[in-house]
């Protein structure tokens, strides 16, 4: 439910006779005009004019502490799947090939290095091929909603009641059906015939079409208690990976382990672990979705990746187009556009407005050191 | 290690009688204490362990820790071998109309009531000995007293 607030008393024609719907939170956040008695109870007092006993006209999400835009009835994969949203992300990641092509310890055999003498075409080609693979590397796992997940039933028959004390879980196993189409329903003992739920379907796809790595059951490690464990120990990227692999993307399961993984990252500020791996882009957007983007643009500023913030910045904007400074374009100064962002939608204003003036102060002072270099060596 | 067929398990599709009937029918492919069936068809004379046309789905009976019984179903080719004349056995008949694929089978409705008869006598039964036992509790505190 939204946080319904107090926007004025107006006189409007009251249009609004009924319950209260669901509301379309696109535009101007006008909302919506109440007749006498028509909402809710305990705001009613606030919600009417006594002096008038007339309608009164809603803003809502004024003094909400999180934006409507952000609940969990709005689908993210849209905005997810954008192309300039992808492109951001993307560029947000800053591939890193000696990071990609890293060793990692998964298992997989190590090839001893060849080493070739190249002429300069061969060696761009070469490069143009590991920079096409490394895009097929760091493809980002979809963010998109959580699976809604009421079974549907599709038959009642009370005389079956009791025709047997277990479920009977059937699969339909025909050739070339993907998992999701697949039909799985469930005989309950009390002669209901329903559509299966999601952990059933999950449990049900891995034993008759097994995927590699994945189990039935999923691992121990995504447990609250052992998940804790792992974090401490830094290693993000594997929980992330493994989560890719156990979990379809709109799982629920998924959904609590990468935002478990999100918000310590955040909290402790480690973005670095993430950089050019194919985490980092639903990292950001989680981050810009959820709103809390200030640690990272914090981060940004104090390793001095301007251009880093300034994609964060525009990125928020694309997700919460209502935001107050969404107004304010990118004209080619980063400082300045940064600043309209902290003075208006930071949470953590004071932090990071110190860290803008550290920044300035550090520049400068760079800019002093070189001159005196310059002066030094006699080239002025 | 138990003793495996010598065919594949997904059938051999020799037909080796074309006119004989065809049935889909369960053949227990499981160890000992284990059954666990295969829903094959075959032609009707044949011995049930002998390499069938197709399998077209499996039935584990056992119960897994999920109190689940699991069946796999092959629709479409169910379908195919149904329209080809192939008749069925029972009981996948009566996993069929617990699937929702034919209409239930009647056995099914005569076990449903038969365990549901036996579930309220069993109920009448105890509701009876709480009540002996309740009066007979209540003669010896009278006797007491």
């Amino acid at each position: 439910m939204h946080v319904w607030t107090l926007y004025a008393f107006l006189r409007v024609k009251a249009y609004c006779t009924g319950k209260l719907g669901k509301m379309a939170c696109t535009g101007i956040r006008v909302a919506r005009v109440l007749k006498n008695n028509t909402f809710f109870s305990n705001l009613s007092g606030l919600l009417l004019n006594p002096s008038r006993n007339t309608a009164v006209l809603i803003k809502y999400r004024v003094f909400s502490s999180r934006p409507s835009e952000t609940e969990n009835d709005r689908d993210p994969a849209p905005l997810f799947f954008n192309k300039e949203v992808q492109d951001l992300l993307k560029t947000l990641t800053k591939v890193d090939l000696k990071r990609v092509y890293r060793h990692r310890k998964d298992g997989e055999k190590l090839e001893p290095p060849v080493y070739k003498f190249m002429t300069d075409d061969d060696l761009e080609a070469a490069l143009n091929e590991a920079k096409a693979k490394a895009d097929l590397r760091l493809q980002m796992p979809p963010v998109v909603k959580k699976i809604n997940d009421t079974p549907n039933i599709l038959s009642n028959d009370h005389a079956l009641q009791k025709h047997d004390t277990a479920k009977f879980v059937f699969t339909d196993i025909t050739y070339g059906i993907s998992n999701v189409d697949r039909f799985i329903v469930v005989r309950d003992p009390d002669g209901i015939l329903r559509s299966a739920d999601a952990r059933e379907r999950h449990r049900m796809n891995q034993i008759y079409f097994p995927l590699e790595g994945r189990e039935v059951d999923a691992p121990k490690l995504f447990q609250e208690e052992y998940l804790m464990d792992l974090l401490e120990r830094e290693e993000y990227e594997f929980i992330l990976d493994l989560a890719c692999v156990q979990f379809e993307p709109n799982d629920p399961e998924y959904h609590r382990v990468t935002e478990t993984v999100y918000s310590y990252v955040n909290n402790m500020k480690h973005f670095n672990y993430l950089r050019s791996t194919r985490h980092f882009g639903p990292l950001a957007f989680h981050l810009a979705w959820k709103g809390n983007i200030d640690n990272l643009i914090l981060e940004n500023i104090q390793t001095s990746r301007l251009d880093d913030a300034v994609l964060l910045i525009q990125l928020y904007h694309k997700i919460h187009p209502t935001a107050k400074s969404a107004e304010t374009k990118f004209e080619g100064d980063e400082l300045k556009f940064i600043q309209s962002f902290v003075d208006n939608d930071s949470n953590n204003r004071n932090t990071l407005d110190l860290a803008i003036k550290s920044y300035v102060n550090l520049e400068n002072a760079k800019l002093e050191v070189n001159e005196g270099i310059k002066r030094a060596h006699g080239s002025d | 290690m138990p003793k495996m067929p010598w065919h594949p398990a997904s059938g051999t599709g020799i037909v080796t009688a074309e006119n004989a009937k065809k049935v889909i029918r369960l053949a227990r492919y499981g160890c000992t204490n284990r059954p666990f069936f295969h829903i094959v068809v075959m032609e009707s004379f044949k011995e049930v362990r002998a390499p069938p046309i197709e399998q077209v789905g499996t039935f584990d009976e056992v119960v897994n820790e999920r109190n689940e019984k699991l069946v796999s179903l092959n629709f479409e080719r169910i379908q195919y071998w149904i329209a080809n004349g192939a008749q069925m056995s029972k009981p996948v008949a009566e996993l069929l109309g617990l699937s929702g694929f034919f209409p239930i089978h009647p056995r099914s409705y005569m076990l449903a009531w038969r365990n549901r008869q036996a579930a309220d006598a069993e109920a009448a039964a105890a509701a009876a000995a709480a009540a002996t036992a309740e009066s007979a509790k209540q003669e010896t505190e009278a006797k007491d007293s």
